[in-house]
Parts: C-alpha cells; structure tokens; sequence
C-alpha cells in the first residue's frame, strides 16, 4: 500500500529504522520533509503553522501522495492533522504517533529544548541509543563534511524548535472538528514529553476516531523506539483490523 | 580611548549555597529568592553608584536589559537611562541596550530613545542587542529561527523612524505600519550612535562591519579570552577594505583596584566569587536553544560568551553532584567553584594598584584594538562603599593614564555628539530648579 510518512521532531535520516520496518510492513512510504529538516533547504519564510501547513499541502501534492494514507509522528501529526481540517482530501486516512498541538496547564507538554542536547536525548526516547543516526556523527565523515552535517543537524533542530515555540499549540483545538478524516492514534506508553494522558484529549475531539493503540516500552518518538511495533500497528489500522 | 562605567546591576543576596540547591540565575530561578526591600535597596544603591561615577572621570555611564534572573535587575535600560538623564547632566549614557526584538512594535525603542536624546540634549548612544538566549528565547518566549530576522527588521525601522523626513508606512513581517512619524525627534543627527553587543555570533561581525556600527564583546572571560572574537570583527573590516578604527569596537573588563595589589586581592575576593558562581550559574539548556545561532556561525565553531558560561556552570554543578555521591544530600559547597585565583589568572578580571590595572588595561587596549572600554567596576555583591573606592581609585589614577590612547590617530565617529552648551537646558536655567 502506497503511504506517505511524516518525521518528528528529529526529522527522518535515511537510516531512520521505520522506514525498513514499514517496508516490511508491506507498506510503501513516500518521505515527506518539512522544511529545514533532515537536509533540505530552511525555508525563512516558513514562520507561522499556517506556512507550515501550506508546506506539507505542497509536499503531498509534489510526491504526489495527495489523497493516500499518512503516517506521521510529533510535530509531523499535529500538522498533519492541521492540513486535514482544511483540506479534507489531503489523506484518505491519517495515523498519527504522539500529536502535539493541544495543551492542557494542568498536564503541559515538556519543553525538549529548555534541556541540553543529551538530555533531550534521554527525553525523546526510552532507548537514547536508537538515535544515534541523528544524534551521533558518522564515523566516515570529516573536514567540511562533518562540519556540514553538523549544520544540518542543527537546521533539523531549529525547524523543530519553530514548530514548538514557545508552546506548541497554534490554534488546533479551534478546526480540530473540522477533521474528517479517519484518524489512528498511537502513543508511546512511556512517553516523557507528551503525556499519554493527551490520547485521551485528542480521542475526545476529532470526530472520525478510528482507534487507539498504546505502544509498549516506546518514548515520544515511538517510531524510532519500536519501529516495527509502529509500522505493524499501522499496517493494522490502514487495513481496517 | 574611551571608558564607559557599565553596571549589570545583579541582585546582591542570593544564598551561600544558590548554586548547589539551584538550577540557574536566570529564566526559572525561584522567585521566592527575591526579597523586594533588598531590591528597592539595591536599585537606588546602583543609581547612586552611576551617579557618583559620572563625577569621576569616566566618559559615560552604561546599563543593559535583561530578563527574568537575579544577573542583572534592569528588564528597561530606558528607566534607569530616564533617572540618569536628569542627574549625570555631563555624562553620555549608554544604553547597551534596547533588545528591539523584545518590544512590539520597535518603534517603542525608538521613541524613547529619542526622548532620552531629547533629555539629555544628543547624550545617549543608542546600543541594540540581539538579547541573550535566555532574555529573547525563554523569558519572552521568542522563536529562535526567526529572533534575529525579527531584530533587523526592528532596527532597520527605528533608524528609518528616526531620520526619514515624511510620515511614511513599514511594511515588514513583524512591524506593520500605515503612519510612521516619531515625535520627539533625537536631538543627534542622522540619529543617536548605534552600539552592537555581540556575544560572539560571527553575522553579527559582518553586520557591524557592512553598516559601519560599533561592536562591543560584552565578555565576562577577560581579554585574554576575548582576543579571538575581536580579532575577527578586525578581520571582517579588513576584508571590506575598511580602517580598522579602534573606536569600532568595544570591550567589557572586570576591573578591580586597590592602593595596593595585596589589599586588592582581599577587597575583591568575594564579590568576584559571588559572581562569577552565583550571577552566572545558568542551566545550558536555556544558552543554546536551536536557530538562536546562524548557520555560519555553527559552520565557524564559535560557542557564545553565555553558551559557555552556562556549560561550564552545568558542568560544574554536575560534577559536584557526583563528588557528593549518592549516600549524601549535598555536594561539598564551594569544591567545585571557579576559584578567584583563577579569574585572576585567566584575565576575567583585572587586578592590582592603579599602576598595574593601568598597564593591563593599555595592554588590552592595543592588543584588542579597542576604543571603548565598558569598565565593571561593580560586579556580584560588592558594598556602595568598596565600589565608590575602586570607581574612584580608576577615575582618578587610571583613566587619566588612558585617555590620549588612538585619540591623536583615530577619530571617534560613534560618540554622541551632544548640543552646544549655550543651547541645552541646563544652560538657560530651566533644568532642576524649574521643577522644584
């Protein structure tokens, strides 16, 4: 099944293991990239979640996925989900892992960029060590190359920084109802950052729930910490199972 | 050479062990720290302090802005400026500055500062700082990826409120304006000088170098440290074509002086602890937030004055929380503090007789090529009393020493112009008496 896939707050790399393990799911993911994430050019003028939104509406149209499922993760679902409530034919169904874009003071969402860079590490993931491919540097660059990866990286980072700040709801509970689209939520069990007590928010407001499903022993970033959990469950909901 | 006394202002009674039992001095420092009448006290305690060295010697007095810690209580520059203005009435101030950023819409800045320049009759130089990570980024809550686009919008319309001749419209991302028309207008022409603080970003040195505008290194590592940093605003003018005007650049120095060397040592000892250990202990994860720096400044290496102070600070407390080890509540206090001998040491601050603090303060001088000193003659917790005897100890047996350096060589074009003597209000007799 042709699907399309949305990164989080660290981007997509090429060795993000969900993209192996969707394929093993026998689901064939076209990547999509926010601006300024994993490599490709910042966009100045990508300001507000409504630039933000325009810029996935291109993407899909430019993969030409406009119309198929998403997957999509973090601050990738809470755009996703902004997109559907404008464009209902963007997605013929969404999965969307750990949303941001709602915010309750009482349960507030963790700053992941109030903390150092190890220990937004230890935030995002149960398991620190599943992303060294964004985290870490590969041992076989150096000179410039090294130097420009590191940019990038830290392009990747401020993109995501601009999706959150300074509190990562942008008006979503105002056009949430206006979602149509089937919607699967997924939600790491052991999620720092967003507590799992937002499943329940976003269940309660879109009116076209398909499902919920808690990923076991995953952080915020449940596609990097169970990937094939992820990309199972996936596979599952798309298929209506 | 210049020399400008710069306070930072910090709140004096933090406790002993502030930074063992707390995260960081700025943006989530506990507010229940803050005792009003200690700040009542301090504040007209560091009046009195600019007051009184404006009589001393000193070309200026200098005040910051910065937000929500105990580092520096001046969230407006452009009050303590406002009380300044009627009671240094020789002295230039020197608002090291507006964060314009900060301000909606930055044609606030504008107008103060303009009614500052209007006050003090063409005394003020206008300083625009990026802000810190911290003030911009977390106190104020700004994107990072679009702070300093938001910035040069900012003062791009303030220099254009402040010289264009007809009402115009502004039409930017961040300030939209059908009618611009500032009323008061500064009294200095094309407008006030404008002063760029910079903690080591390297746009920031082209842009002070492409816009002939002052760059001061507002460093709390000394000139030992701050050599490089200047170094490459000099090489950015070089590579311009452009003189490398000592009165460009700035520099800010801890100073610390006594009659003797050995009774400096004693005096300064534990203001300078209470800074450097207290007034600087904050969190990294608020000095480095992603998009704050630009790309070509990751590309260079350059780590800012704050990101540095702030990992080691982290580091430090880390490190004694794990000497502590986990059988005991606290880490030995002070075992992992920077040490005053150290500051010494690395140059963070000059130390000595006037003799000596003369002969660091020539040596950076020329080594960094700067015409503008930001002398810190107060830092941490230091007594009324102990800063009237070093600002003094400066004005009179230092400064004097100092004051001919790059002047018969170079003209200092960033330096406020002030009114004709004949023409200000003081000289007509309508200034304090005409408001008692």
């Amino acid at each position: 099944m042709r699907i399309s896939y949305l990164h989080g707050l660290i981007g997509t790399p090429t060795e993000a293991p969900i993209l192996s393990a969707l394929d093993g799911a026998g689901l064939d993911a076209a990547v999509l990239h926010l601006p300024g994430f994993s490599g490709t050019e910042p966009d100045p003028s990508t300001r507000t979640i409504a630039d933000w939104t325009f810029a996935l509406s291109a993407a899909i149209d430019d993969a030409g996925v406009t119309g198929a499922p998403i997957l999509a993760t973090s601050v990738g679902a809470m755009v996703a989900l902004e997109l559907a409530a404008i464009r209902p034919e963007a997605f013929s169904q969404i999965v969307a892992v750990a949303p941001l874009g709602l915010w309750d003071e009482a349960d507030p969402i963790a700053d992941p960029f109030a903390v150092t860079l190890s220990a937004q590490r230890r935030l995002l993931t149960t398991d620190p060590t599943v992303t060294a491919p964004f985290f870490d540097d590969p041992d076989d660059l150096s000179g410039d190359a090294l130097i420009e990866h590191g940019v990038s990286r830290y392009q990747t980072r401020t993109a995501a920084a601009s999706l959150v700040w300074p509190i990562p709801e942008f008006g979503l509970a105002q056009r949430i109802h206006r979602v149509s689209t089937p919607v699967t939520i997924l939600w790491g069990a052991d999620d720092q950052l967003a507590p799992p007590s937002y499943l329940d928010r976003f269940a309660q407001s879109l009116p076209n729930m398909a499902g919920t499903h808690i990923v076991e022993e995953a952080g915020h970033l449940a596609d990097w910490d169970q990937p094939v959990a992820v990309a199972e469950a996936t596979a599952k909901a798309l298929a209506g199972r | 050479m210049k020399t400008v006394f710069f306070h930072l202002m910090p709140y004096p009674e933090l406790p002993d062990d502030f930074a063992v039992e707390h995260r960081s001095v700025w943006v989530d420092i506990d507010p229940g720290l803050y005792d009003p009448q200690v700040g009542h006290r301090a504040y007209n305690e560091y009046i009195d302090q600019l007051e009184y060295a404006a009589t001393c010697g000193f070309d200026a007095v200098g005040i910051n802005e910065h937000h929500s810690n105990a580092y520096g209580l001046m969230p407006s520059p452009n009050i303590i400026a406002a009380s300044l203005a009627r009671t240094c009435p020789e002295s230039v101030i020197v608002v090291l500055g507006d964060s314009v950023a900060l301000y909606n819409p930055a044609l606030r800045v504008a107008e103060e500062i303009a009614m500052l320049d209007s006050i003090t009759g063409g005394r003020i130089v206008a300083g625009f700082p990026v802000g810190s990570p911290m003030d911009t980024i977390f106190a104020y809550g700004h994107n990072p990826a679009t702070l300093r686009e938001r910035y040069h919008e900012g003062v791009e319309l303030i220099t254009k409120a402040w010289t264009a001749d007809e009402v115009f419209s502004f039409n930017g991302t961040y300030n939209k304006h059908r009618y611009v028309n500032v009323w008061p207008r500064p009294v200095q022409k094309p407008h006030p000088p404008i002063w760029i603080p910079g903690g080591g970003s390297v746009d920031t040195w082209d842009w002070c170098a492409e816009n002939d505008l002052v760059y001061c290194y507002l460093s709390y590592f000394g000139y030992k440290a701050g050599l490089k940093t200047m170094q490459g605003f000099w090489n950015r003018l070089e590579s311009l074509g452009k003189p490398r005007n000592p009165f460009q650049g700035g520099f800010a120095q801890f100073i610390a002086c006594a009659e003797t060397e050995a009774e400096a040592w004693e005096l300064y000892r534990e203001p300078a602890e209470y800074f450097f250990n207290r007034c600087l202990h904050v969190y990294a994860g608020f000095a480095d937030p992603p998009g704050y720096k630009t790309a070509n400044t990751v590309r260079a290496g350059v780590e800012g004055m704050v990101a540095r102070a702030a990992r080691e600070a982290t580091a430090r407390q880390e490190a004694a929380k794990a000497a502590a080890g986990p059988g005991k509540a606290k880490p030995a206090g002070g075992a992992q503090q920077l040490s005053f001998e150290a500051m010494i040491e690395k140059g963070y601050i000059i130390l000595g007789n006037p003799t000596q603090v003369t002969e660091k303060l020539h040596e950076l001088a020329t080594t960094m090529n700067v015409g503008h000193l930001m002398a810190l003659a107060h830092f941490g917790n230091m007594s009324t009393e102990l800063v009237k005897y070093n600002t003094k100890l400066i004005g009179e047996k230092v400064l004097p020493e100092l004051a001919g350096l790059f002047e018969d060589e170079w003209e200092d074009h960033w330096w406020p112009q002030g009114m004709d003597a004949t023409s200000t209000a003081a000289s007509s007799g309508s200034t304090v008496e005409a408001g008692a």
